[in-house]
């Protein structure tokens, strides 16, 4: 290590030691990575931004390395992702990938494998991969570290937790749901609109139906295709089981949610949490900084999480969320390999636990069985943590942004009542089936569910 | 003497004719430029689309591969259920927003044309949506529009009435969509009138006035007749604006609920950016451009004729 970077490592570790209350962190093992060219990296603007901000500078001013962020909402980031990878040089070194995306990306060659850049490059083993979503079996066209080539990491992992009020459910004498029984309970209890509703989840067509579906969906035993990683498409979508999880889905959002439920998306949803005006919610894990933060929120301190529940007596469904830091082909070496530098740092146990300190959501399970955990100000992780169990990615296939869009619209009619449960299925079913038939896919349907 | 006068003749028109030849090929030239420019940017993209548009294709190791499957595309097409929902929506959306927008604006640009002080002031703060950005105006009325927090429903609750669904009743959704519509681009309409309003003969005005006529038949006789030609422009300018709607559409509810207010633009971005199908993103884009072209060309002629 040079002087220089001597210094900086040592002037930026008392920086975070003074900003810190936790005398840990400064002590905490870091990665000497050298001195590497400026990277660019492509990051949307979600809840989770904020830690990942304070993480890039920490690295910053550790190592002297220069790190740009581009900074985009979530709608743009596809597109500019895109752009390029297609272009002669990408102007990014790092990208930022839904899970939703990873598969056009790397089906499409537009990736460098990780170990291509640096064959000696390893995740460390407590770095979470979130069922693969990271690897690329390129034969078997699926996502697995079986045979699969490692692509990339998931600097967030989203899944679901449910937000709940402390502070309401203590003082009706409830316990946090463990079932949607007891949700819908729980709600019957508190809910007394408009200025309380007892439950809510997002009906907005698109992803948000789909994603806030999926646990209802898991925890009931149904799936969308049958099992595509054993290449069988048969569309199952619209099994008795499916029936019974979206119509509890909806009965609960109709009985429990604002009548604009069939529009609500997540910034409508935090919003409704964040001033108080809902006792419990669904949402992914990254919402977090949101009800904690003084300046945009009415109930700091008075939201907890738990595990998303199934129904009663069954095993919760949860579904995987995660982003994936990714490294187009089209970037020059040199920085290519800076940006593995920063991968290599970003992974380190200090590194992560500075990042859930800024207020992300850190990768590597020894973050959440830290001390950090027992802490108030991140209540949250244990109901993260106990929720990986039952995390399961869906749509892990080529067509799955396209299932995405016939799903996101087949539930929202359903949602706002254009159609029934079971005609909402047949139809989603029967669209899927046609365009996994198009693609050359194994499929079938089963029989169609009585309207 | 004669002969040289004749000769004179000749050679003045042989040099007219050369220099109007020569005047005629330096026009044909000069056009040139400008027709280079319009098929580059213009032509070229639009013909790109046609080989995209019978094509499927897929990236493979960084590289596009295209697949000649123009009955694919075309199957595709016809069985898009969703772009069925979205063509009638977007019919419905031009022809009322436009509509509402026409008479709004007429009788604006009447009533402040017809101001004896302070029209250069309420010409502008008239003109006021227009300089706001799409992105800004679907925000604020998203907000306006909000169930639990927005204005609208304050003051519905306030005259005792219960909140009323805005975005989220199927019903309902498209009109709150159209209302924007209007609000933001009724302005235009009013600017066009207003300037041909301003240019009305006097005289012709004065002697209807003379004549004995009402205030009705004033508009009705005198004064819709002048304008035609400014309405038939103000009427083309906004059904092709209509047509292409999309930011504040897209950020006030995305098509939704259901396929409420899915017009045909959201449905392109979805198919051709979301789903990423290129080659049916192109045949779709081009059947959205035909069938534009057809629709104002048909408005254009039954203007013409009326």
């Amino acid at each position: 290590m040079t002087l220089r970077r001597s210094i900086l490592a040592a002037t930026a570790a008392c920086m975070f030691a003074w900003m810190s209350p936790h005398e840990a962190i400064a002590q905490a093992a870091f990665a000497d990575v050298g001195k590497q060219p400026p990277i660019t990296i492509l990051i949307n603007s979600s809840p989770w931004f904020g830690g990942f901000e304070k993480i890039v500078q920490l690295y910053e001013q550790q190592t002297g390395n220069k790190v740009t962020l581009d900074v985009t909402p979530f709608g743009g980031m596809l597109e500019k992702a895109r752009n390029a990878v297609r272009a002669r040089q990408s102007p990014y070194d790092i990208l930022n990938l839904d899970t939703q995306w990873t598969i056009e990306f790397y089906e499409g060659g537009f990736l460098s494998p990780l170990v291509e850049i640096d064959a000696n490059f390893a995740l460390p083993a407590e770095v979470l991969t979130f069922q693969d979503s990271n690897f690329w079996n390129a034969e078997r066209r699926w996502r697995t570290r079986d045979g699969g080539k490692l692509m990339g990491y998931s600097p967030n992992g989203n899944v679901h937790v449910l937000y709940y009020r402390s502070d309401l459910f203590e003082k009706a004498g409830l316990q946090p749901p463990k079932s949607w029984e007891d949700i819908a309970a729980s709600c019957a209890k508190l809910h007394a609109p408009p200025g309380m509703y007892g439950y809510v989840h997002r009906g907005e067509r698109g992803n948000a139906v789909r994603f806030d579906w999926m646990p209802f969906m898991i925890s009931a035993g149904a799936s969308i295709v049958k099992s595509p990683e054993n290449g069988d498409f048969t569309v199952t979508v619209n099994s008795p089981e499916a029936k019974r999880a979206l119509e509890t889905f909806v009965d609960l959002g109709r009985r429990c949610a604002p009548p604009n439920f069939g529009v609500l998306g997540q910034g409508d949803l935090i919003q409704l949490l964040a001033t108080g005006r809902a006792a419990q919610g669904m949402a992914v894990i990254a919402a977090w900084p949101s009800f904690e933060d003084p300046t945009k929120s009415a109930v700091v301190g008075k939201i907890s999480t738990t595990v998303v529940p199934g129904p009663a007596g069954a095993k919760p469904g949860i579904v995987i969320g995660n982003w994936h830091f990714v490294v187009p082909k089209s970037s020059p070496d040199d920085r290519k390999r800076a940006a593995l530098a920063f991968s290599r740092w970003f992974l380190t146990a200090g590194a992560q636990r500075a990042y859930a300190e800024g207020g992300g959501i850190p990768v590597r399970s020894d973050t959440f069985t830290s001390d950090l955990a027992s802490q108030p100000k991140f209540r949250w992780m244990k109901a993260y943590i106990d929720s990986q169990p039952f995390a399961r990615q869906e749509l892990g296939f080529a067509e799955g942004a396209q299932v995405e869009q016939i799903l996101g619209l087949r539930l929202n009619q359903a949602v706002i009542g254009e159609i029934s449960a079971a005609r909402a299925l047949n139809l989603a079913a029967a669209e899927i089936e046609a365009l996994l038939r198009q693609s050359g896919r194994r499929t079938g349907l089963l029989a169609p569910l009585a309207e | 003497m004669r002969a040289v006068a004749a000769r004179d003749d000749g050679e003045i028109d042989a040099s007219a004719r050369l220099g109007a030849r020569l005047d005629a090929s330096f026009r044909f030239w000069c056009l040139w430029p400008c027709i280079g420019i319009l098929g580059a940017l213009t032509l070229y993209p639009l013909l790109q689309l046609v080989p995209m548009a019978v094509s499927t294709i897929v990236f493979v190791s960084g590289e596009s591969v295209w697949s000649f499957t123009p009955r694919r595309n075309f199957q595709l097409l016809i069985e898009d259920r969703v772009l069925q929902a979205a063509i009638l929506n977007t019919l419905v959306f031009v022809v009322v927003s436009v509509a509402i927008e026409m008479v709004l604006g007429f009788f604006a640009a009447l009533f402040i044309a017809c101001l004896p002080r302070a029209r250069p002031f309420a010409r502008t703060v008239m003109i006021l949506p227009i300089l706001i950005p799409a992105v800004a105006i679907g925000s604020m009325w998203k907000l306006i529009y909000n169930y639990d927090f927005g204005l609208l429903n304050q003051i519905v609750q306030l005259a005792g009435f219960g909140a009323v669904n805005w975005l989220g009743d199927k019903h309902l959704a498209l009109l709150a969509v159209v209302v924007v519509d209007v609000w933001h681009w009724t302005p235009f309409v009013f600017l066009i009138l207003f300037a041909a309003i301003e240019s009305l003969p006097r005289d012709v005005l004065e002697a209807a006035r003379i004549d004995g006529a009402s205030a009705w038949q004033t508009i009705h006789r005198v004064i819709l007749p002048l304008l035609a030609p400014a309405l038939a422009v103000a009427a083309l300018f906004r059904a092709i604006g209509a047509f292409k709607a999309f930011d504040q559409v897209y950020l006030l509810t995305a098509g939704g609920p259901g396929t409420a207010t899915e017009l045909v633009s959201l449905h392109l971005n979805r198919v051709f950016f979301e789903q990423n199908q290129l080659g049916y993103g192109a045949m779709l884009a081009l059947t959205v451009i035909a069938l534009t072209v057809v629709t104002i060309l048909s408005g254009r002629r039954a203007l013409a004729r009326s």
